[in-house]
């Protein structure tokens, strides 16, 4: 089903509805994320979106957006190089890197692009087959 | 690379995966052995030590292992 170096790729809006429900849900509302006056006293341009939405997005990634549904997350890693804020458009970009075919195990190198095309996060993630 | 060094490398990586450096394998080592080697750490484990041997298994041969002994045998057959 996966041959190293098949790439895949969707589009996610950081909207309202997302920051919100992000909020609403797991309850951080450090002033960073809250407080527009706040977050540009720290040299931001506005509230910055909380880095853990982009993991939602993968979740989802997984789940819809490749050829299976069955799939299983084994583990996921991420590095944050620029903010996100509201509305913000990203493009996530997921290449395969490694098959292990002994467990189903397949990892791919995902990389989160601006609309310019800057790298906003990048990182792994393995899933399973099952 | 002798089955003894490849042992002392599969400890190793056992201690490291199962974050736990009381682990102690040897070849008669089985799954049930160790209770931190449930059914996601056993994929952890067999991607960890693919890796760090640069070989693959296949998934009849991980199937068929009946202990670490088993596996590191092939290991050495396979980076002979």
């Amino acid at each position: 089903m996966f041959t190293v170096g098949d790439t895949y790729q969707e589009t996610f809006i950081t909207d309202a509805l997302t920051y919100e429900g992000f909020i609403d849900l797991f309850k951080d509302k450090n002033p960073l994320h809250t407080d527009a006056q706040f977050a540009r006293s720290k040299s931001f341009k506005d509230r910055v979106m909380h880095g853990n939405i982009l993991n939602g997005y993968i979740s989802y990634f997984i789940g819809e957006c490749l050829p299976s549904k069955d799939v299983v997350i084994h583990s996921q890693e991420i590095k944050y190089h620029a903010p996100v804020y509201l509305n913000d458009e990203l493009s996530l970009h997921a290449t395969v890197s490694e098959i292990y075919d002994s467990v189903n195990a397949v990892v791919f190198k995902y990389r989160f692009l601006d609309v310019e095309k800057k790298v906003i996060a990048k990182g792994t993630f393995q899933i399973g087959l099952i | 690379m002798d089955s003894t060094q490849i042992l002392e490398e599969v400890d190793e990586i056992f201690k490291d995966e199962l974050d736990n450096d009381d682990i102690v394998i040897q070849r008669d080592t089985t799954a049930g052995d160790i209770a931190e080697w449930d059914s996601l750490t056993h994929i952890t484990l067999v991607v960890a030590i693919e890796k760090h041997f640069k070989v693959k298994f296949t998934a009849a041969e991980i199937q068929g292992f009946k202990n670490v002994g088993e596996m590191c045998d092939a290991i050495h057959a396979k980076v002979s």
